[in-house]
């Protein structure tokens, strides 16, 4: 029964089941790769002279190739599209049949390293679009590395000097930025840097979704995000804090050269080439860039910083270095400045050492002036507070403000921070008595506004005792 | 002596001449299905077929009673059997290497792209049209006379479906199986919710104790793995084939497919010879119930199976293979990055066909993961034995009135499922409205359980307007499919990045 029914459904399924299989086992035999391979092939025959490049030539075999590397964990089968990568009459042709470019394929040849140890990539893959794994949609977390980044590959396995002895630099000019440009005085690495950003270990083999990619312009991956968020880091994550320290579109794509080889993994070690040298121990002046000056810039001049919405000090500043003997300048350092930005950099937060912050503090002495300014003599705070009011409110409210938060909009600093109210009485009358050279805070002493020391000694008596109305923001 | 003649070399040629025409009468050995004698034998002498009758009732083979539903699901489920055969010579059930050996299959296994979306496609079908079926089964009251166990075991065959399907999903070991496989050790661990509040979670964690046996460990690791592989290889097809026997087995021996009892043929049945008389006796093995041919009435309306049934399945087996081959030539089953523990996937998504369960968790874990499914289940598995009017059998929607009342419950339940969403996703819940209401103030009441209250009431309310328990049956179960279809859809559809909500992934803030 339904006799013709069941029929028609038989027949109209079969057939296209029948056209369906035809055309699946086309796709199945008709790879991409195999379509390369024959335009290889013919390009190989044209180019091919003598009887042994002929023979070559027509022996090119059409199955899937690929290379095992045990060692590396890896299986690549880039070579059955750039099939010419070893072959010397390709030197002028097309990619992906173009020879590889050097003399890198004799010292790295392919059977021993692959491709992707240094191009990245999906070697697995046998089609470009998933191969190159750019396309997001492709959920490749390591897609192939572009060119102007790819010394940073080298560097698994050279050092950096025998890489600059041999043309590739830019491995260490990324360095010599990133130590200059005083990345560590916000971010980690190995455990040792500031805390205000997140720490960079492993950063270079991040998975993909580890970054934000939604403000990014170019492909979706980690190394354009890297080199975009360093030419403009809040165009690419809004909320970022980070400081614009770069001016050259180059100094961008050198800083993220060097990013890039601060990997989680580790190359086996036949394939390591490093070489153990000492290592330089680096001076005063190297370690202030490395950990401060990110920050505190030069250390001449105060700046308000529109990030943090809080003054920076001048901590190179002569008069402050006349108040601030060395031993206050290694507690600033190594226990930080709290309710402030300035990390508490002793061994075991930051992780600076001793001798390192020794290092910094004596580097900042450098530009102490020889003259000591005149001494109070006071070790308490004794002043009437009632008339310290008063000298307050018309003197110093127009910029620390009537509450003495200082904060957004007000030259000023906060006068109710621990960074006052832990600081020794001589140097805040210094402080207020000769002025802070390169900031707003002139003189009241003698020497400008002209305030007795009695008046000092009130006033700052008065700032003593004010309390926050409402918690410091940060 | 007149073989005496014969030489054995002569004998041995001879064989070898009939060899063809030998083997194929040693395996159909009642002949070629010419006569009806031979048609009923070689259904019956079959191994393959003798699940079938010898004769089927017309209404069996009457398309828009039965639509193929079952028979779609069976097929399915071979499909899927037979590529995941082929899937297991390549796949290494290892952390190290589940990702790898999974590449190598799209990449450079001959076909087994194809087989690995015929594999996954087939096994999701079959979830579908496992539910279908059930819902064919149930609208024709095919849960009565006799059926009533057949139902039960047909709701064991849905739970492994989903089973089998959510643990095939944690295989490949990419983010969506890792992350899953965290959202469903978190259901599993729910309980947790219910033994927290009564503060004895110290002395039994019965919900701590699931997710360790579910995961061999407190994150997903290669114990998991190793778990789920013999899980989804193993022990759920050992049960699926087993309830699968024992279904069919009931089928058969309850009569074959449910009919009318006063069934008309829209064509006149060919007349068929005499097999079935009214004064033969049958062994044992052919006894069955309900109304057998042999029972004078309805004889005239019955068909050899041989041909008329099994070209109606080979037609169904077909359609089913060509659907499945065109959809995997299309669509690719989803491979996305290596599992990766640190980097949660937003939102984290159980396999769709979970989300309308997901969409409940995150009201309660406990009664969205745990207490609500098992009361659907086990409310499913008891409507057979609630509702026990015999009559109606095998019509759809038994009557114009089953028709109007499960109509009825489609519009009022889909308005009040979609209010309460809409209640939910504009105004939030309990937690948002008074932040220190007690927890287990929110695991009895939130919009899970407030519909299945509404739904059980809703059932109620139609037994005692219609005075019938089959109309109740209508009602819950449609109540019940209905749900299962809004909240997948608002799982996988309309919840986004922390499980917020946006009318489509296109407005995703794009991580």
């Amino acid at each position: 029964m339904y006799q013709r029914f069941y029929t028609a459904l038989l027949i109209v399924s079969s057939v296209a089941l029948f056209i369906f299989t035809l055309m699946a086992g086309y796709r199945e035999i008709t790879p991409d790769y195999k379509s390369y391979k024959s335009e290889y092939r013919d390009l190989f025959r044209s180019k091919a002279t003598g009887e042994f490049m002929k023979k070559k030539a027509e022996s090119i075999d059409f199955s899937v190739q690929q290379v095992y590397l045990g060692k590396l964990n890896r299986i690549d089968r880039c070579i059955n599209c750039h099939l010419g990568v070893e072959n010397p009459l390709m030197e002028d042709a097309e990619v992906p049949f173009k020879m590889h470019s050097g003399n890198y394929l004799e010292t790295h040849p392919v059977a021993e390293f692959g491709c992707t140890v240094c191009h990245y990539g999906q070697g697995r893959a046998t089609n470009a679009e998933d191969a190159h794994g750019t396309d997001r949609e492709t959920h490749w977390d390591w897609p192939i590395l572009p060119l102007k980044y790819i010394d940073s590959a080298c560097a698994q396995c050279h050092d950096q000097e025998m890489l600059a002895e041999n043309g590739a630099d830019r491995v260490l000019r990324g360095e010599k930025q990133f130590v200059e440009k005083g990345c560590r005085g916000c971010h980690k690495v190995n455990g040792i840097g500031g805390v205000l950003g997140k720490a960079l270990d492993g950063i270079g083999t991040q998975p993909r979704a580890y970054f934000p990619m939604r403000y990014v312009q170019g492909d979706k991956t980690a190394y354009t995000w890297l080199k975009e968020h360093f030419d403009d880091p809040r165009s690419i994550v809004p909320e970022s804090e980070m400081r614009i320290v770069l001016l050259k579109d180059e100094d961008a794509d050198l800083l993220t050269t060097y990013i890039l080889t601060i990997r989680a993994d580790e190359m086996p070690r036949d394939y390591r080439r490093i070489r153990t040298g000492t290592q330089e121990v680096p001076g005063g002046e190297e370690l202030y860039k490395m950990y401060c000056i990110a920050c505190h810039t030069t250390g001449k001049y105060s700046v308000y910083d529109e990030i943090f919405k809080r003054t920076i000090p001048a901590i190179m500043n002569p008069t402050f270095l006349r108040v601030a003997d060395d031993n206050q300048l290694r507690r600033f350092i190594e226990d930080g400045r709290a309710n402030t930005q300035m990390t508490d950099w002793k061994e075991d937060a930051a992780g600076l050492t001793d001798d390192e912050i020794g290092r910094i503090v004596e580097f900042l002495a450098k530009s102490r002036p020889a003259k000591r300014g005149k001494l109070f003599g006071r070790s308490i705070f004794d002043g009437d507070t009632a008339r310290g009011r008063d000298i307050y409110e018309t003197r110093c409210a127009l910029c620390h403000g009537e509450d003495g938060m200082g904060g957004k909009n007000r030259l000023g600093i906060s006068l109710v921070t621990p960074v006052v109210k832990e600081a020794d009485p001589e140097f805040l009358l210094q402080t207020v008595r000769d002025g802070r050279e390169g900031t707003p805070m002139i003189p009241f002493g003698s020497s400008g506004i002209n305030l007795s020391d009695q008046d000092i000694l009130d006033v700052v008596g008065y700032v003593r005792t004010i309390k926050p109305t409402a918690s410091p923001k940060e | 002596m007149e073989n005496s003649k014969e030489t054995g070399i002569k004998k041995l040629l001879e064989n070898i001449k009939k060899l063809k025409s030998s083997m194929a009468a040693s395996y159909i050995r009642e002949g070629k299905p010419e006569s009806d004698m031979s048609r009923a034998a070689v259904m019956f002498n079959n191994f393959f077929l003798h699940f079938q009758g010898v004769k089927t009732h017309l209404n069996t083979l009457r398309p828009t009673y039965t639509f193929g539903l079952g028979l779609i699901a069976l097929f399915l489920l071979v499909f899927t059997t037979i590529s995941g055969f082929l899937l297991m010579i390549y796949y290494n059930p290892s952390i190290e290497h589940a990702y790898n050996t999974v590449k190598d299959i799209r990449y450079v296994v001959f076909g087994g792209d194809l087989t690995r979306n015929i594999h996954k496609w087939a096994g999701e079908g079959m979830l579908i049209f496992v539910i279908l079926h059930m819902a064919r089964v149930l609208y024709t009251g095919s849960y009565k006379r006799g059926r009533e166990f057949n139902w039960v075991i047909g709701i064991v065959l849905l739970s492994l479906t989903f089973v089998l399907n959510f643990t095939g999903y944690l295989l490949p070991w990419d983010q969506l199986s890792y992350w899953a496989l965290v959202i469903g050790s978190n259901i599993a661990q729910s309980p947790k919710e219910i033994t927290d509040i009564l503060g004895i979670t110290k002395f039994f964690d019965i919900g701590g104790f699931q997710k360790e046996l579910l995961l061999g460990g407190t994150i997903p690791g290669k114990e998991t793995l190793t778990r789920v592989y013999f899980l989804h290889i193993m022990l759920l097809p050992l049960f699926l084939f087993t309830f699968l026997g024992a279904h069919f087995w009931r089928v058969r021996k309850d009569g074959g497919l449910t009919k009318p009892d006063d069934f008309v043929p829209s064509i006149s049945p060919e007349k068929m010879g005499g097999i079935f008389t009214t004064h033969k006796t049958y062994g044992l093995m052919a006894l069955a119930r309900g109304k057998t041919p042999a029972v004078d009435r309805d004889v005239e309306n019955t068909v050899l199976s041989w041909p008329h049934l099994l070209r109606a399945e080979t037609a169904v087996f077909m359609l089913t293979l060509a659907g499945v081959l065109i959809y995997s030539y299309f669509v690719s089953a989803p491979l996305k990055e290596l599992a990766a523990p640190l980097i949660p996937e937003n939102p984290a998504k159980a396999p769709w066909y979970f989300l309308g369960l997901q969409e409940l968790v995150s009201y309660s874990a406990f009664m969205g993961g745990i207490a609500l499914p098992s009361l659907a289940l086990l409310g499913l598995g008891l409507i057979p034995y609630l509702d026990r009017e015999q009559d109606h059998v095998g019509v759809w929607f038994s009557s114009r009135q089953g028709l109007y009342v499960t109509i009825t419950s489609f519009i009022v339940g889909t308005a009040v499922l979609i209010g309460i969403l809409v209640i939910v996703i504009n105004f939030g819940w309990f937690r948002n409205w008074w932040p220190d209401v007690p927890q287990v103030l929110i695991t009895l009441v939130n919009p899970g359980t407030i519909w299945v209250a509404f739904t059980i009431a809703w059932s109620v309310l139609v037994i005692n307007r219609t005075d019938s328990t089959r109309m109740g049956a209508l009602a819950l179960f449609t109540l019940f499919l209905l749900s299962f279809l809004i909240l997948t859809y608002v799982g996988t559809e309309l919840r986004g990045p922390n499980w917020e909500f946006y009318w489509s992934r296109s407005q995703w803030p794009v991580h």
